[in-house]
């Protein structure tokens, strides 16, 4: 069987038997067909979703964020839980990308467009609700250091400030290493379009790349330069998120073990929208002999590992506020358990500790659907993670008379409604008009393999058929 | 008038051979074309390393000093503010700052270094003209030379059909 099988597992990481042009065909093919019914379906039902968007931040701006459910002492509340979960979620887009390439692990390459292009259109959607939630959202740029008349600077001592800079160096590097990646696909592309306005677009966007070797030696330098750039600033990015909570003193957040606790949080639920959006794709799209059962398989074992690092996390957090000692906190752990947000807690703990243990089967791993219902299971799961985080720590100040349940109103729905809208149709978008496979890194991958018989025991079968 | 002979290979292996001989018999002007990068292509094209991480290195360190220079000018400089007593210049507070401006500017030193370095983008080239040069974006390895006055095209072009081309083009650089 051709491909690149490993002897110790069962399924390749490529199950093809086309030879490179035909490979190219059958993934850049998609693009050229008109979009089936089903496609217009989704795409209508997701800009419906972007228009929801749009009527309630149209009546946020014009009313002010008193249409939502905040209040004091809960001032953050949905927004900010669906800002840290967006951007949580593209973190595993970086991690595939660029972590995985570091440590030349060869199945990330089928899907690391995939999880890039997750990661930009999640990072817009959360960069919107910071905005949103200002309530003055027309003074947004006075976040930016320039030199304005009234000579007032932003306060670099404030985690929001980190943040902004987090956040927006975390957008353009993603969109870099994005594009870069994509630029040698984008020429595939124009190689084989075959309108005359199809090849101009796509030669455009490919800025006119020859796949010379001049080129590439640049291009893999740089490629793998970003790759190690990346890495640590999507550590830094979520660090920063959880600072803003961590460097407060309001009980349930003033806790050092948020930094690895979200990061840890935000791989695994950016692991579960990966494979949320990739198991219908692979099917849809017939991708099913570059996207194996192998990528399924692997990709449970990441959530099962860093399903259990949160499950640490939430230990941790419940043995300190007792260890620590301090009335409030202590109040504040039980009140999570029992309280008013006591169905959100245990929903949270059941969906990203007990579901991930399904994962131990490999059975479930190579279940496209099992694992498919298992990754919505976690990504609800995040959201109310964040949600009890924020919300139920507000509402339970330190001083009783100001405690005040939080009740979300239908603009914030609307809103977070809309921002799912906004990413699937961006998604829909991407994965009809760009090439989705990184083809050129697989051509790449098969060739190397068939050229280096010793890295047999790496990647297995050698008999790749050219 | 320059002109550029194109010659497409099967295999990589014969496509860097053709570059290594056509290098040592004194052509210049030489490149290779495929649709991934091959290994070996920068030592038979004689290519110097890639000054990308030069680039970055420069730009990272550049970035986090400006970081750096920005929160102190701002916060201690310029407008300071006493905030309880805290130091003006709190150097532990500037360093997620430091660090996003840095990763920030290395990064867009390797982007646009990389471009600058390829000279992209330049959306047409005389390599194109060539029928059939679309394959070397798909399965094919393309060799290319331009060619100065004093070269013979039809003694290059018999050289590559000895060192194993499937076709040989020659195109002008000016077209019409």
């Amino acid at each position: 069987m051709p491909g690149l099988a490993d002897p110790l597992e069962r399924d390749p990481v490529l199950a093809t038997d086309r030879d490179d042009a035909a490979l190219g065909d059958r993934l850049l093919g998609y693009v050229w067909q008109p979009p089936r019914r089903a496609w217009w379906a989704m795409f209508l039902l997701s800009a419906s979703g972007v228009g929801l968007l749009g009527i309630a931040a149209v009546y946020t701006f014009g009313w002010g964020v008193g249409t939502w459910g905040v209040q004091i002492p809960v001032a953050w509340a949905f927004a900010i839980t669906e800002f840290v979960w967006w951007i949580g979620i593209g973190h595993a887009g970086t991690l595939i990308s660029a972590i995985l390439l570091l440590f030349l692990q060869r199945w990330r390459t089928s899907i690391n467009r995939f999880a890039e292009t997750m990661t930009l259109f999640a990072v817009m959607c959360a960069g919107m609700f910071p905005v949103l939630h200002l309530g003055r959202p027309w003074f947004a740029y006075w976040l930016i250091p320039y030199p304005a008349t009234m000579r007032v600077w932003p306060q670099f001592r404030s985690a929001l400030v980190w943040d902004m800079f987090a956040v927006s160096t975390y957008f353009t590097v993603s969109l870099l290493f994005w594009y870069l990646g994509l630029v040698p696909d984008l020429a595939a592309l124009r190689d084989a379009s075959q309108r005359r306005w199809q090849r101009i677009a796509y030669g455009i966007l490919a800025l006119g790349w020859r796949g010379s070797a001049r080129h590439w030696r640049h291009h893999r330098s740089a490629y793998l330069l970003l790759a190690g750039l990346a890495t640590p600033l999507v550590v830094s990015v979520h660090t920063v998120v959880s600072m803003d909570f961590a460097i407060s003193l309001v009980p349930g957040w003033h806790s050092t073990i948020f930094p690895p606790y979200f990061v840890a949080g935000a791989v695994f639920s950016g692991f579960a929208l990966v494979a949320t959006l990739i198991i219908p794709a692979r099917r849809f799209l017939r991708l099913g002999e570059v996207i194996t059962l192998r990528h399924l398989d692997n990709m449970c074992k990441v959530m099962l590992v860093m399903g259990w690092v949160v499950a640490y996390a939430y230990l941790v957090e419940t043995f300190l506020a007792f260890y620590g000692g301090d009335r409030v906190e202590m109040q504040l752990a039980v009140d999570r358990v029992r309280g008013h947000y006591a169905v959100a807690t245990w929903a949270t703990v059941f969906c990203n500790v007990v579901v991930p243990q399904a994962f131990w089967s490999s059975r479930v791993r190579r279940s496209p659907i099992a694992v498919w219902i298992a990754s919505i299971l976690i990504n609800v799961g995040m959201y109310l993670e964040r949600y009890v985080i924020i919300v139920a720590s507000l509402a339970h100040d330190f001083v009783p008379s100001a405690w005040r349940p939080f009740a979300p109103t239908w603009v914030d729905v609307s809103l977070y409604v809309g921002t799912l809208g906004f990413f699937f149709m961006m998604f829909l978008l991407a994965i009809k008009l760009l090439p989705i496979v990184p083809l050129t890194e697989i051509r790449e991958m098969r060739h190397e393999v068939a050229r280096a018989p010793e890295l047999g025991v790496l990647a297995g079968s050698t008999e790749v058929s050219r | 008038m320059r002109r550029w002979i194109v010659a497409e290979f099967a295999a990589p292996e014969t496509s860097l051979e053709a570059a290594r001989r056509l290098r040592a018999s004194g052509l210049t002007g030489l490149d290779l074309h495929s649709p991934f990068p091959i290994e070996g292509s920068d030592e038979a094209l004689g290519l110097r390393p890639s000054p990308i991480p030069g680039a970055v290195l420069c730009g990272g360190l550049i970035g986090a000093g400006f970081g750096y220079w920005l929160q102190w000018f701002c916060n201690a400089h310029d407008f300071p503010i006493n905030v309880g007593g805290r130091p003006l210049q709190s150097a532990p507070a500037f360093v997620p700052i430091v660090f996003e401006l840095g990763v920030l500017f290395g990064s867009a030193a390797a982007f646009f270094g990389m471009f600058v370095a390829a000279r992209l983008p330049r959306l047409h080239h005389p390599v194109f003209e060539a029928d059939g040069f679309r394959s070397a974006s798909v399965d094919r390895f393309w060799l290319s030379a331009s060619l100065g006055p004093g070269d013979d095209p039809e003694h290059v072009r018999a050289r590559l059909a000895d060192l194993g081309a499937l076709r040989v083009e020659i195109v002008p650089e000016e077209n019409p």
